[in-house]
């Protein structure tokens, strides 16, 4: 720092852009001070000139002013180099490339008295090569191009050129302010979604879900009209947190007060609890009927047991075209949390559904042809009369309560549950394996996923044949067994013809003494329909195949004692591929390979 | 005396014909097999049209310091984490854990462009914490210029668990390109020039691992860090930082491209004409069989005759 001073009254460097003849300021801008001569800023200075000489090179020299061991060049050494034993440098040299260049040594001669003593020389040393350089013109050839000087006028410029990636470089630090488009009252697309805490702060609405890891992260919001379901786990000690852990508790979910918009002046709209379920140990699900009153609170039962945690949440907003709130309802579902359970696991649904939209309660699994990974449409066929005058003034459906609650709509023809999930399903494989212990976890079938999932039946269950043909048979089916699948993802209910007979081989008439299904085998064929750009998948037939024993019990088991009984269903295409190359051949049918004329045509 | 051939001379002969004669469509078959059936030929033997090509470049590859590191802390599940996203940062609450990072990009043969970054990485940890695995997401900015000017955001993930509780994790690896189609011969293709991991949004989703990595590999152009031999430290002192020291290098990539029409079209001609020198040659021998044995009757007009024009 001692010798800033000096270095700053050197002339300006060959660097600067003459700005003084050639204002770059346009004409609209206002020329703020008068121009500025490029001075360098005060710290950098000027850079300095690179030492060419080799005699004063020295690249041992690590210390200023005081001496480096065993660098023979430093030039602080002159009374230390006695005590030296070797050279860390023994020579420097120019540059390489010239034809003759000069090569300074460093070398230590010991003295009769044991002390070293040093020898140095500057020569000159011829290089053979042919491609040698004889003279140099061009200063900067050999060396990096000096670096423009940061002076007040091109800093900016600078630092934007050579820092184009840096540490706390993000745009958005910070969180998002919640209101940005003050034009608009209501929400947008993927709008965070504003709350009013107990004393007017706001807040987010928040929607847990997973993170970096399976565990729930409270503090994600909720983005208005995207339709979020996440399943998180959640570690709980139950005497410390069976009580105070808010996540556990029912309030945390439905004392929210959202804005209906995004300004200030925005109404209140609070969240209304639907229903609640209770889901005892044991799986079974009951509703609560809300009276109010209740403590619905974490309880700790006794020291292994946690009653009334939220296991589930479902959320389902009511939006106008406006972009405002109208309502929001939340369903829960409440049970139990057990000791040796190390984590709890914890679903958060959100649903949005724009006011007087009808069709919110039937959900389509395509338009019209399935889309894959969405749940085949099924129903079951109802008696074709006039259906009795109460379908016509249908009460206006809760969705969430016909979805808890599994209603039908019942149309001429085929009748259907609203809930999109409860349709031709899979059994489920669970823990215990056991075919005959109910209830089963089903899986619905979705289309254009093949699956097999199964159970085991123990030989010494199946000794009355009769009941667990039964029990199998409901196990496998499911509880409602429907019988005619949609051929389209938009199948309409009133028209029976677009509705496929689930085939089936098995005859339980005929049932011999002891034959129980080995398996049930679900064949869907499907085809494309359309255009070949845009193809419909569509359901030509779903067939139901149950494999029945034919020898006795123990011959299958092969002594195990165990047998294994599948569920399977697989989806066979049955259109033709599209081909490669031109669907309508050319009329010059020259029998050419497609790619003949690959580059002109 | 013995003669000798003192000087010669090629002498040409005419042979004329009417239109509608044998000797016309004679020359109309030949014609037509001696510049056809090279065609034929250079496209039956593969190969004619080239349509997958490469060359040789080293990427312009910038570190953007983006970090999210997640390590398991417990063999129960408990983990530490920390990222350059403030929102993120924000949601981890309780297991956020900052630690030092310093990074370094290395140009180490001098010709503008970085060979190498050294990321080194000190996570502090409680007494009762140990370090089981670790999850390191890191993201790049990836240009090339050669032939068509390629601008994209890319990715490289480091994981590695282990049963024992660990000190350092060392790992020295390549960045490398993965092309899933061939690039397009010229032009800009920015294509995925968009944030890999998208820090302005306040969401959890977008910070999911899973997610991130899916919507990451459904991309045409990638690259992957290959790391064959990470290296796992077990013995960690009490009280020191678990540490994470990456190498990564930017190696010269060979990239295919799709060449463009002259390209193809030079590379073609080569072949056509290899080939139709033979048949220009083989069908040359069987015209003047032909014409000189009189097979087609056609009128000689030897050069002796002056020819007046």
């Amino acid at each position: 720092m001692s010798n800033t001073s000096d270095l700053l009254t050197l002339p300006p460097t060959d660097f600067d852009s003459p700005i003084p003849t050639t204002p770059r300021y346009s004409r609209t801008e206002e020329p703020i001070q008068p121009t500025l001569p490029a001075e360098p800023l005060p710290v950098s200075g000027r850079l300095l000139t690179p030492v060419t000489k080799v005699g004063s090179l020295c690249p041992c020299d690590k210390h200023k002013d005081v001496c480096d061991i065993n660098c023979c060049c430093d030039r602080a050494c002159s009374e230390e180099v006695a005590l030296f034993t070797g050279c860390s440098v023994d020579t420097v040299s120019g540059k390489k490339q010239l034809c003759s260049n000069d090569v300074a040594t460093y070398s230590l001669e010991s003295r009769i008295d044991g002390y070293s003593e040093l020898q140095s020389s500057v020569r000159k040393e011829t290089n053979y090569d042919v491609f040698c350089i004889q003279s140099q013109n061009r200063v900067d050839g050999l060396s990096h191009p000096s670096p423009a000087l940061p002076t007040d006028s091109n800093f900016d410029s600078l630092f934007k050129e050579f820092t184009s990636f840096i540490f706390g470089s993000e745009e958005n630090g910070g969180p998002v302010a919640p209101a940005e488009h003050q034009a608009l009252s209501g929400y947008q697309w993927g709008d965070v979604m504003v709350t009013a805490g107990e004393s007017g702060q706001r807040g987010m609405f928040w929607l847990p879900a997973p993170c970096v890891t399976a565990d729930c992260v409270d503090t994600s919001p909720a983005a208005f009209l995207k339709d979020q379901s996440s399943r998180c786990s959640r570690r709980v000690v139950l005497k410390q947190d069976c009580g105070s852990l808010l996540a556990l508790k029912m309030d945390t979910y439905t004392d929210i007060r959202v804005f209906a918009g995004k300004t200030q002046d925005a109404a209140l709209v609070p969240v209304e609890v639907a229903s609640v379920i209770l889901q005892s140990v044991d799986g079974t699900q009951t509703e609560l009927m809300i009276s109010g009153g209740e403590n619905l609170n974490p309880v700790l039962l006794n020291p292994t047991v946690c009653a009334n945690v939220v296991l589930k949440v479902a959320y389902v907003t009511k939006y106008n075209p406006a972009g405002e709130i109208v309502n929001v309802t939340v369903s829960l579902v409440l049970g139990f949390v057990r000791e040796a359970a190390l984590s709890l696991e914890q679903e958060f649904h959100i649903t949005f559904f724009q006011e007087d939209g009808e069709e919110a309660a039937i959900h389509c699994s395509g338009n019209p042809g399935y889309v894959v990974g969405l749940p085949l449409v099924s129903g079951t066929r109802t008696a074709e009369y006039p259906l009795p005058a109460w379908t016509l003034d249908f009460p206006h459906l809760d969705l969430q309560t016909a979805q808890d609650l599994s209603l039908t709509v019942v149309v001429t023809g085929i009748a259907r549950s609203v809930d999109p999930r409860d349709t031709v399903s899979l059994l489920h494989s669970a823990e215990d394996q056991d075919c005959l212990q109910g209830p089963h976890r089903r899986s619905p079938v979705l289309f254009g996923l093949d699956s097999v999932s199964g159970c085991t039946l123990r030989l010494k269950d199946a000794a009355n044949c009769s009941l667990v043909l039964e029990v199998l048979l409901d196990a496998l089916r499911g509880p409602n067994h429907a019988n005619f699948v949609a051929s389209f993802g938009n199948s309409p209910l009133d028209y029976p013809l677009d509705w496929i007979p689930i085939e089936s081989n098995f005859n339980p008439v005929e049932a011999q003494s002891c034959s129980i299904p080995l398996s049930l085998h679900l064949q869907i064929e499907w085809t494309k329909y359309g255009l070949l750009m845009n193809p419909q998948a569509q359901i030509v037939s779903i067939k139901e195949v149950i494999r029945t024993n034919t020898t006795s019990l123990d011959m299958l088991s092969g002594g195990s004692s165990i047998l294994s009984i599948r569920s399977s269903v697989a989806f066979v295409p049955v259109s033709a591929a599209a081909l490669p190359g031109y669907r309508a051949t050319p009329t010059i049918n020259a029998k050419l390979p497609f790619d003949f004329f690959f580059p002109f045509v | 005396m013995a003669f000798y051939d003192v000087y010669s001379h090629p002498a040409l002969v005419r042979y004329k014909t009417s239109v509608c004669t044998k000797a016309t469509l004679f020359l109309v078959v030949v014609l037509c097999l001696t510049y056809i059936s090279p065609l034929l030929v250079a496209y039956r033997s593969q190969g004619f049209w080239i349509k997958r090509r490469t060359y040789e470049e080293q990427p312009v590859v910038r570190f953007q310091y983006q970090t999210l590191l997640v390590a398991a802390t417990s063999t129960r599940g408990d983990y530490v984490a920390w990222s350059s996203f403030p929102h993120l940062n924000n949601m981890l609450g309780a297991n956020l854990r900052i630690p030092s990072v310093s990074v370094r990009e290395d140009d180490q043969n001098q010709d503008g462009k970085t060979d190498l970054l050294i990321f080194q990485l000190q996570l502090p940890l409680k007494p009762e914490e140990q370090v089981y695995s670790v999850q390191l997401l890191l993201t790049f900015s990836y240009k090339l210029f050669r032939m068509s000017t390629v601008v994209m955001q890319s990715l490289a993930y480091v994981q590695h668990s282990s049963s024992v509780p660990g000190a350092k994790l060392s790992v020295s690896g390549d960045l490398r390109l993965q092309q899933r189609t061939p690039l397009p011969h010229r032009g800009l293709y920015d294509m995925y020039n968009v944030p890999v991991i998208d820090g302005s949004s306040p969401f959890a989703s977008a910070y999911n691992l899973d997610n991130i990595i899916r919507s990451y590999q459904e991309r045409n152009l990638t690259t992957v860090l290959s790391y064959p031999m990470p290296v796992w430290t077990v013995g960690r002192a009490a009280g020191s930082p678990f540490q994470l020291n990456i190498e990564i290098r930017y190696p010269m990539e060979v990239i295919s491209y799709r060449p463009g029409f002259w390209e193809t079209i030079k590379c073609a001609w080569i072949q056509y004409v290899s080939v139709l020198l033979v048949f220009l040659w083989v069908f040359e021998r069987v015209q003047r069989f032909v014409f000189q044995n009189q097979v087609l009757t056609t009128v000689p007009v030897p050069v002796g005759k002056p020819h007046l024009s």
